[in-house]
């Protein structure tokens, strides 16, 4: 291990990137970049999704190489060539996506690649591998199992496991790529107590996102990209929500939107008892009734994994239902296909637009055509118009702003913000009776989310049904006119999401009835 | 691959609960799968004891006689030799698609070595130069192989179907060439290595008294176990089958590993195509050749092994045990059974085995080409 901790502190930053640029065929990810981070500070890159914070960190990790500008590391001016080189020098990246072996140890994932060795090379040292990470995450108050399996252990423990195989490999500089996307309130809490423990020894941690609070939380700078440019830098004690959601997304941004009072009508959705088992057989959903109507937004608040899954894929008629029924305007769908409940006016955002939304492969023509492609205008006869088709994913494009608005574009080659807006665009398109819409701004930045509130305001105002599930508190309340809250399958209460308290509300996702009465009564109406 | 940083968000999205649900079933589905092979294993045990008690209450009747030709010192000596190529050619498959490639062209690779041995060992006059031809041949082969699939981003399968379909032909051919006929002349059969007092023992006997194919193969099957689970590059290779972007990004270079992987099973198959060939002293080139589907039972072999080289021993052992009785059943006439249907028994076990085992863990990336920097 070459863990230089204090040696070496200098008065110069502990990363400057002076002038970078770096371009990809057709686009400019990073359009001549400066970004200056103090050593032994927190330092945040806050960018809309494709802002080109994840290409400016890779050029610091060696990933790319830049076409302009220069990498100073500790003063010294350097030219990676591979992430080896930028390991050697102290610099440590924590992907968004973890590259780690599964079945394989926390151990043996630390030291890949730099297993401590004896006779001679013909065997691991096992013994002081394990003595070295049980030190090292001693020293940064980590608690990890040094002898657990990564397929065995949750998310924030594999990011620490991230963390600590950086600093086995004698990182001064941690980069993390959207540290928090998977993790709790509680996991993101933790983390930052993390930053603060690493920084106290010396290091330097710089930590993407695009969430603004957590810019503010946990930053001690913060630099915002916009669109390939750094459009500055400020200290977090000088900045504001509403200034850096202008700096991110270039005009004002209303955080907090006033909506008229709904006015509901029909039922469109009507849940009776239903009861739903899990690939395991345990029941995930258990006798739930619920009613969404017209010109209402339901939500559903929950932690992840208390059945919201498994309810939403019920009632979209991707899961089989064990008891109760599920009625759409008062047809009964319980056993319906799929391609009924979308005739009968049903439209789908799922919860992993990878898995389920998109097909990676297809251009957004063929990708816009998902779920109508047996019907008019776009199919006749068994024959498929392809210039409907191509029309009706250029209207999509245009109307969600998706990036690049190109519809020959594979959606595999489109930034996660960009393909969720495509999905719910083309959802929302098909002139729904009702929308399922399940986490529809996860992943996606500041001002497409903005914009894909507004679309499901218009929804209810247009006189739709929305039933809505979401991890983001201030999402489902700000969106729904009544808000249940699940809690190991079934709903705790169903609460007037402008009366109850974000406390209160924590309380119910926790499974208990806070001292207040928020409830409005029947679960379903 | 569409393995931008955007699929990774939303992988990462979905990651906690198929975590859980990983997590969740863990034990039941390590029991499940133990309990496939457990199984396989408990019924072989049973079946024997079962015509063992048969043979002890009556000798004489058909039972009684099967149990003497399945449990002698002659079958189990012919169940080693009969393992020899298809352990080798396995676990050299266990190096190539724990790395992350699957090589299914191990019986071209065996085939190929089969005639080079036979050919170097008739030109040279010495065994071991016909050995090292033979290991080089397949080497080269599997080295072509290699440099198909990692470099120009071929498709596995269908080069590795290319391999033995190449080896077919050629093999063959150039025996044709030289010798005028599809089988070559005889260059002679290794002799035994008896080892003093062990090789007396009553039926185990058969383990010290065997050709020094078998001793190495053994020796081969304890240091591949020991390299892939306790040496560097054995993490190395496991890192590269199931998330080569982990190593890549610890600094490690994907393809040279799974260059050397690969490589070794060249080696390993050269060795095993030679063992077979010396074993009856000379290449036969007609049909599917001498090596008649070895290196395919090798995959399987490996499959209900679960990639540990022990495992495709015992597994390889159970087919090659299956198929010395099948031949002396065949000479033997005991139970009225024609020839044809008692030769299936080997094939029959293999999909009875494998439709037990059921779950075996495939290498995550197995089989998916590896482009290191590309986001
Ligand atoms: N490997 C690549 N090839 C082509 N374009 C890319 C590549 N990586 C990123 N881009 C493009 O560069 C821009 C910036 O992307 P990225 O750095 O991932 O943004 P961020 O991390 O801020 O969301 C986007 O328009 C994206 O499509
Ligand atoms: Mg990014």
């Amino acid at each position: 291990m070459t863990d230089s901790g204090e040696t070496g502190r200098t008065a110069t930053d502990a990363v400057h990137l002076d002038g970078i640029t770096k371009r990809f065929p057709g686009v400019v990810a990073n359009d001549d970049v400066d970004l200056q981070v103090e050593r032994g500070s927190v330092h945040a890159l806050l960018g809309e999704n494709g802002a080109g914070k994840t290409t400016l960190m890779n050029v610091l990790y060696g990933l790319y190489e830049p076409d302009e500008g220069r990498v100073v590391v500790d003063g010294t001016p350097r030219d990676f060539d591979s992430p080896r080189d930028a390991i050697d020098a102290g610099v440590g990246m924590i992907h968004q996506h973890f590259m780690l072996v599964d079945p394989m140890t926390v151990t043996e994932n630390i030291t890949l690649g730099n297993e401590p060795e004896r006779w001679l090379g013909l065997s691991i040292d096992r013994e002081r591998a394990r003595e070295e990470v049980v030190d090292l995450s001693e020293r940064y108050g980590f608690d990890v199992d040094p002898d657990a399996r990564i397929e065995d252990v949750g998310v924030g423990v594999q990011q620490r496991v991230e963390i600590l195989k950086a600093l086995y490999r004698g990182a001064d500089v941690l980069i993390l790529d959207e540290p928090t996307a998977v993790l709790t309130p509680q996991e993101v809490r933790e983390l930052f107590g993390v930053f603060e423990e690493l920084t106290a020894q010396g290091k330097t941690i710089i930590f993407i996102t695009h969430k603004l609070r957590e810019a503010m939380t946990a930053a001690d700078d913060i630099t915002v990209l916009r669109a390939g440019k750094t459009v500055g830098t400020l200290g977090a004690a000088d900045a504001s929500r509403e200034r850096l959601a202008e700096l991110m997304v270039g005009r004002e941004i209303l955080l907090d939107v006033d909506r008229p009072a709904a006015d509901p009508g029909e039922t469109v959705l009507d849940v009776r008892d239903l009861t739903v088992e899990d690939t395991r057989g345990v029941r995930a959903v258990d006798d739930v009734s619920l009613s969404v109507r017209e010109g209402e937004v339901f939500g559903i608040a929950g932690v992840d994994g208390n059945g919201q899954a498994e309810l939403v894929e019920a009632i979209a008629g991707l899961r089989e239902v064990d008891g109760g029924a599920i009625s759409l305007g008062g047809w009964d769908a319980t056993d319906a296909s799929r391609r009924d409940r979308i005739d009968a006016g049903m439209a789908y955002v799922p919860e992993d637009r990878q898995e389920s939304g998109l097909v990676m492969d297809f251009d957004l023509v063929s990708n816009g055509l998902l779920g109508s492609q047996h019907a008019r205008p776009f199919a006749e006869n068994g024959r498929i118009d392809w210039d409907a088709a191509r029309e009706h994913a250029e209207e999509i494009v245009a109307e969600y702003d998706v990036r690049p608005a190109n519809v020959d574009a594979r959606a595999a080659s489109l930034s996660g913000g960009n393909q969720q807006k495509f999905v719910v665009g083309r959802e929302f398109a098909r002139d729904p009776r009702l929308v399922v819409a399940s986490h529809p701004t996860r992943g996606v930045d500041v001002g497409s989310t903005e914009f894909i509130h507004d679309r499901i305001n218009d929804l209810r105002s247009d006189g739709r049904a929305v039933l809505l599930v979401s991890s983001k508190l201030d999402e489902v309340q700000s969106l729904s006119d009544r808000l249940a809250v699940i809690y190991e399958g079934s709903f705790v209460d169903v609460v007037d999401p402008d009366a109850v308290t974000e406390e209160q509300l924590g309380l119910l996702m926790a499974g208990e009835q806070p001292d207040a009465d928020v409830s409005v009564g029947e679960v379903s109406q | 691959m569409t393995d931008d940083a955007d699929s990774g968000e939303a992988a990462a999205d979905g990651g906690e609960t198929a975590d859980r649900e990983r997590t969740g079933d863990g034990l039941g589905a390590g029991l499940r799968r133990l309990s496939g092979r457990l199984l396989v294993a408990l019924a072989t045990a049973a079946l024997l004891a079962l015509l063992g008690v048969a043979a002890v209450v009556a000798p004489e009747s058909s039972v009684g006689r099967l149990f003497g030709i399945v449990v002698s010192t002659s079958t189990l000596s012919a169940t080693l030799r009969l393992s020899v190529p298809i352990v080798f050619a396995a676990i050299g498959g266990i190096f190539a698609e724990k790395s992350g490639v699957i090589n299914i062209g191990l019986e071209g690779l065996l085939i190929i070595s089969a005639f080079s041995a036979v050919y170097g060992a008739d030109v040279t006059g010495s065994m071991l130069a016909g050995l090292l031809i033979g290991v080089l041949a397949s080497t080269v082969l599997a080295a072509v192989f290699a440099v198909v699939c990692i470099e120009y981003r071929a498709d596995q399968i269908i080069a590795g179907l290319a391999v033995w379909l190449i080896a077919l032909g050629l093999a063959p051919f150039a025996s044709q060439v030289v010798y005028g006929s599809p089988n070559t002349d005889s260059v002679g059969t290794l002799g035994t290595w008896t080892i003093p007092v062990l090789a007396d023992i009553p039926l185990l006997g058969a383990l010290f008294d065997a050709a020094p194919p078998v001793y190495l193969m053994f020796v081969t099957v304890a240091g591949a176990w020991y390299v892939l689970n306790r040496t560097a590059f054995g993490r190395w290779v496991r890192a590269a089958g199931e998330n080569p972007r982990a190593l890549d990004t610890a600094g490690v270079d994907v393809s040279r590993v799974r260059y050397a992987a690969v490589l070794i099973s060249g080696v390993l198959s050269g060795i095993g195509g030679a063992a077979l060939a010396f074993n009856i002293g000379q290449f036969t080139g007609n049909g599917p050749t001498m090596v008649n589907g070895k290196g395919f039972i090798a995959i399987v072999a490996y499959l209900f092994g679960n990639y540990n080289p022990v495992g495709a021993l015992g597994s390889t052992m159970l087919f090659a045990g299956l198929d010395a009785v099948q031949l002396r059943l065949q000479t033997r006439q005991i139970l009225g059974v024609p020839d044809s249907l008692v030769q299936t028994i080997p094939f029959v076990a293999v999909i009875v085995v494998l439709a037990l085992v059921g779950r075996t863990r495939i290498p995550e990336a197995a089989g998916e080409h590896y482009e290191s920097g590309e986001e």
